[in-house]
């Protein structure tokens, strides 16, 4: 058995696989660890009965296409990888309760969007187009501060990207009330904040517009065999290329040299492993946990105490016996919110009823047999919003009274009837992704994404944040915040980063 | 109307978050973190789902000739991991050279999980059989044994199932259904069971007085005895048929669940359909360890008996000799090659491996792959087997 590696990616989540494959297809030795015995984290799948269902991924947005490619769509080709895209090209329908509630749908497209939004609202036209307009003001802007290694010159960016400067430090609500969007136009606009996991009145307008945007611009992607698709994808890009991936490889300790830089990691079963680069795909409060302390900056662990834990879910997943066509159901993706407004509805989040609803046949039909379909329900949590007396006892029972109140609430507002059809049902919670992901709390979406601590202000610091030598972090805990695309970048960012940096002596 | 402009947002602002970020991070303490296993989730998280436990044999009763149920009882502080009814443990077991696994249903109830730290577990002498006989005749007062974490699919759920679920029991197939029963009787399960328990003879009936006395103190559990061979006072006779389902099942929707013997799934294959039954009523207890391949109409022709099997983990390759009637785990095992198996029924993963030369083949039946799977040469070795010589990826165990 080989100890010795170039680079040792920990973690075989999205960031994971595409930092071992850019590594390994750059030649370096590469062996990437995974507790689990499968690759993805949560870019998985898992089957019930006749029905095979995908996690967690709702959409994949700045993949594009063949013909208009973008960043996803290109880190997959540059690795090697074969896709089966399928697209969904309505951003979505979103149904809010209440006197001042709305059932509205919304076509992808920027026209279409428009078009869409000035008949729920009329009169918004003009700001969610001027919205809009800053994603290319940002794209330009962005293209320059990446050019410059993140150090740019302030007078460059206040003459010729102050649109972008101000979208980068005021919150998504500021800009659009700044831009004059009427309240009802922004809430509709807002529906997505579920998937960053902040409120729109804290999280940054710059990141949230790249990701509306994408969105928008493209529509969203989805691989036709579900995540696990993706991330066999990626394996094979790394085996292809030499790199080792090993199951079951639960890392235990990080390992250090005495002038506190990091040269390898130790399973469980006691194997130690060494590399001139260490990558680690699983977040940082996991990785000072399984240190000495006296290598963990003072910094760093200042750092993790000033962050929250980002967001995770209550997923219920449904196979049902009937098609989607017998229900009514038309649209891939339905908001369903007790609140117009962002903040109150995480606010309120355990009192009301918000969750994002999808039919997964609705963008592959054959994703499920003939005759049949599938639901996913996601409903958004803070980690520290379970029960206090909840126990392994009650755990059971606590998570299908959860998913009753949500299966109903779908069935009382869009119409569709489910419960009589259900013939597989699957219920996850923090503690189900505690323990796929052994992530704090069960967290999903890494660190909040509050405004002080935004992508912006990450990628400004994301070279002084992290100071041990040898080791690199990416992922959805790191620079671009959580998701999938966020995920990939990362890890091909670090990827090329490591071979630079072994190679180039850069 | 006025072109919407950002004119009233201040760009300076942007110059400020660089430091104001640093000044709100150098202000914060640096408290060290909770450890993980001390957060809520993952707490729970661990006490469900331990890599393994190690408990001792504390009680053994004989059920009938050649079926003895063992209480396993945690031996540490920690407590034993809760369970639903109808789930199972995987047992470890060395025997000489041949490291194996088997799942075994928990007889007992959740409650005497939660209460008194302890499963039981329920085992048949199978002629031929290699773990059952092993474990009836090594396990004694005291030893211990590692298991697994409790598994399995196999549960009552609520928001799937009818009120009623039909039990079709058959045999040893008792266990999951004497868990269900007790359950209900505790009231951790909310449903009614109607248990239609099929057996050769009265000698063959296992935890009658168990299910006798749940019975008497719980209407929500009733138990019918079906024997083919035999005559018992209030028992029906013949076969779980389609007559008698419909004869003791309730009006409207009612779920069946079925554990038992092959012969029964084979005859059960004759008698369903005739109910009528959505398919979301029936569900099936795993097959387990799946044999003769050679018998299915599907298997090629012209395949060699013994071929061989290059078993490499984390780089390091082994040749073993193997049997093509044997499942590819099976061989690894056989080998002394500690190998990862929960189901053994094709339908968990755990065991889940990478074919990287060489063909086999997969009963379509128990074929639980994932899609993506088939494209990257993925395979289940314990319900997968060799048609040549091939060269095979498994993980640590
Ligand atoms: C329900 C749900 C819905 C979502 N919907 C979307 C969506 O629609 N669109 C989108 O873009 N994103 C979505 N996301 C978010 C997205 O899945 C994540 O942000 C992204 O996958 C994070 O990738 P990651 O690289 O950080 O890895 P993670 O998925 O966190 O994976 C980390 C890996 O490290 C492994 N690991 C942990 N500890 C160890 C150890 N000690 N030793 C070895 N290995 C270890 C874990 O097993 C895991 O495989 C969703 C997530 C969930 C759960
Ligand atoms: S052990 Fe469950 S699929 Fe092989």
């Amino acid at each position: 058995m080989r100890t010795q590696f170039d680079v040792i990616v920990v973690g075989a989540g999205n960031g994971g696989l595409a930092a071992a494959a850019t590594t390994a297809r750059a030649g370096l030795s590469t062996l990437l660890l995974e507790k689990h015995n499968v690759p993805g984290g949560s870019a998985s799948t898992f089957r019930r009965g006749r029905f095979e269902f995908e996690p967690s991924l709702h959409e994949l947005c700045s993949v594009g296409t063949k013909e208009n490619p973008q960043k996803i769509y290109n880190i997959f080709k540059e690795l090697g990888c074969e896709i089966d895209w399928r697209y969904e090209y309505n951003t979505f329908r979103a149904i809010c309760d209440g006197e001042d509630g709305y059932d509205v749908k919304l076509r992808a497209g920027f026209d279409n969007f428009c078009d869409d939004m000035e008949k729920a609202v009329p009169g918004s036209r003009e700001s969610v187009k001027a919205f809009f307009d800053l994603v290319k003001k940002n794209d330009e802007a962005l293209a320059y501060v990446y050019e410059k290694k993140g150090n740019p010159n302030p007078l460059v960016m206040l003459f010729k990207h102050a649109d972008f400067l101000k979208s980068a430090s005021h919150s998504t609500e500021e800009v659009e009330i700044a831009l004059g969007m009427p309240e009802k136009a922004r809430n509709i606009m807002n529906t997505y904040w579920g998937y960053l996991g902040v409120p729109t009145d804290d999280l940054n307008a710059m990141h949230y517009l790249s990701m509306v945007g994408s969105y928008v611009d493209d529509g969203a992607a989805m691989p036709y065999k579900r995540s696990h698709e993706l991330s066999l994808a990626l394996e094979k890009s790394i085996t292809d290329a030499g790199g080792e991936v090993w199951y079951n490889a639960q890392v235990s300790k990080f390992l250090y040299k005495e002038d506190g830089s990091c040269c390898g990691v130790q399973l469980q079963d006691g194997t130690e492993l060494y590399a001139k680069e260490i990558i680690s795909n699983i977040i940082p409060n996991n990785v000072y946990g399984m240190s000495d302390p006296k290598f963990v900056p003072e910094k760093e662990l200042k750092l993790a105490n000033a962050r929250t834990l980002g967001m995770t879910f209550v997923t219920i997943y449904v196979g049902l016996d009937c098609s989607k066509e017998e229900l009514g159901i038309e649209d891939y993706t339905i908001f369903k919110m007790p609140f117009p407004n962002p903040r109150e509805q995480f606010n309120r989040r355990e009192e009301g009823t918000y969750y994002v609803f999808n039919c997964l046949n609705e963008v592959i039909p054959d994703a499920s047999p003939k005759g049949t379909c599938m639901l996913f329900f996601t409903v958004p949590l803070m980690p520290g919003d379970l029960p206090e007396n909840l126990t392994q006892y009650n755990y059971k029972k606590w998570k299908n009274e959860l998913a009753e109140v949500y299966i109903k609430d779908c069935e009382k507002s869009m119409g569709f009837d489910i419960m009589s059809h259900i013939e597989e049902i699957s219920v996850a919670t923090p503690v189900s992704f505690a323990r796929y992901l052994g992530t704090p709390n069960g967290e999903v979406y890494g660190y909040q994404n509050e405004n002080w601590d935004s992508v912006i202000n990450r990628s400004q610091a994301q070279f002084t944040d992290f100071t041990v030598p040898h080791l690199h972090y990416c992922g959805g805990h790191s620079v671009m915040g959580d998701g999938f695309s966020s995920a990939y970048i990362t890890g091909h960012d670090t990827g090329i980063r490591v071979v630079n940096s072994i190679k180039g002596g850069k | 109307m006025k072109k919407p402009s950002l004119r009233t947002l201040n760009p300076a602002k942007f110059l400020k978050a660089g430091p104001n970020r640093e000044a709100r991070i150098m202000a914060t303490e640096a408290k060290p973190l909770p450890k993980l296993n001390e957060y809520p989730a993952n707490k729970i998280a661990i006490a469900l789902h331990p890599k393994k436990q190690v408990v001792k044999v504390t009680n053994i009763v004989e059920r009938a000739s050649g079926v003895k149920s063992y209480t396993l009882k945690a031996t540490t502080d920690t407590p034993i991991a809760y369970f639903s009814a109808g789930q199972y443990i995987v047992v470890n077991l060395q025997i000489g050279d041949y490291l194996l696994t088997r799942p075994y249903s928990i007889s007992s109830s959740p409650k005497q999980a939660q209460v008194d730290n302890e499963y039981e577990l329920t085992v048949k002498r199978v002629d031929g059989g290699l773990a059952s006989n092993y474990i009836l005749d090594n396990w004694t007062i005291g030893t211990e044994v590692t298991i697994s974490a409790p598994a399995g699919n196999f549960t009552y759920e609520p928001l799937r199932d009818a009120k009623t679920v039909v039990g079709l029991a058959g045999g040893s197939g008792i266990t999951p259904f004497v868990s269900l029963a007790k359950a209900i009787a505790d009231g951790d399960e909310d449903a009614n069971l109607m248990l239609l328990y099929g057996c050769a003879t009265k000698n063959d009936m296992l935890f009658k007085d168990e299910l006798d006395a749940i019975c008497e103190k719980c209407d929500k559990v009733k138990v019918v005895y079906v024997l083919s061979n035999d005559k018992l006072e209030g028992a029906e006779e013949g076969f779980l048929s389609a007559e008698l389902i419909k004869k003791y099942a309730p009006e409207g929707d009612y779920s069946v669940f079925i554990c038992g013997p092959q012969g029964m799934y084979n005859y059960l294959d004759t008698q369903l359909p005739l109910l009528g039954l959505r398919k979301k009523f029936i569900r099936h207890e795993l097959f387990g360890e799946y044999r003769n391949p050679q018998a299915n109409a599907d298997y090629p022709e012209c395949v060699e008996k013994s071929v061989k099997i290059t078993v490499v983990c984390r780089g390091d390759a082994t040749t073993i000799e193997a049997d093509t009637n044997d499942t590819i785990l099976v061989s690894i095992e056989k080998a002394g090659i500690p190998a990862p198996a929960r189901c053994r029924s094709g339908s968990c993963g755990w065991c889940r491996a990478k074919l990287t030369s060489g063909d086999v083949y997969i009963p379509k039946d128990v074929d639980g792959r994932k899609l993506a799977d088939y494209d990257y040469g993925y395979i289940h070795p314990c319900c997968s087997f060799p048609l040549s010589d091939i060269t095979i990826e498994i993980f640590k165990k």
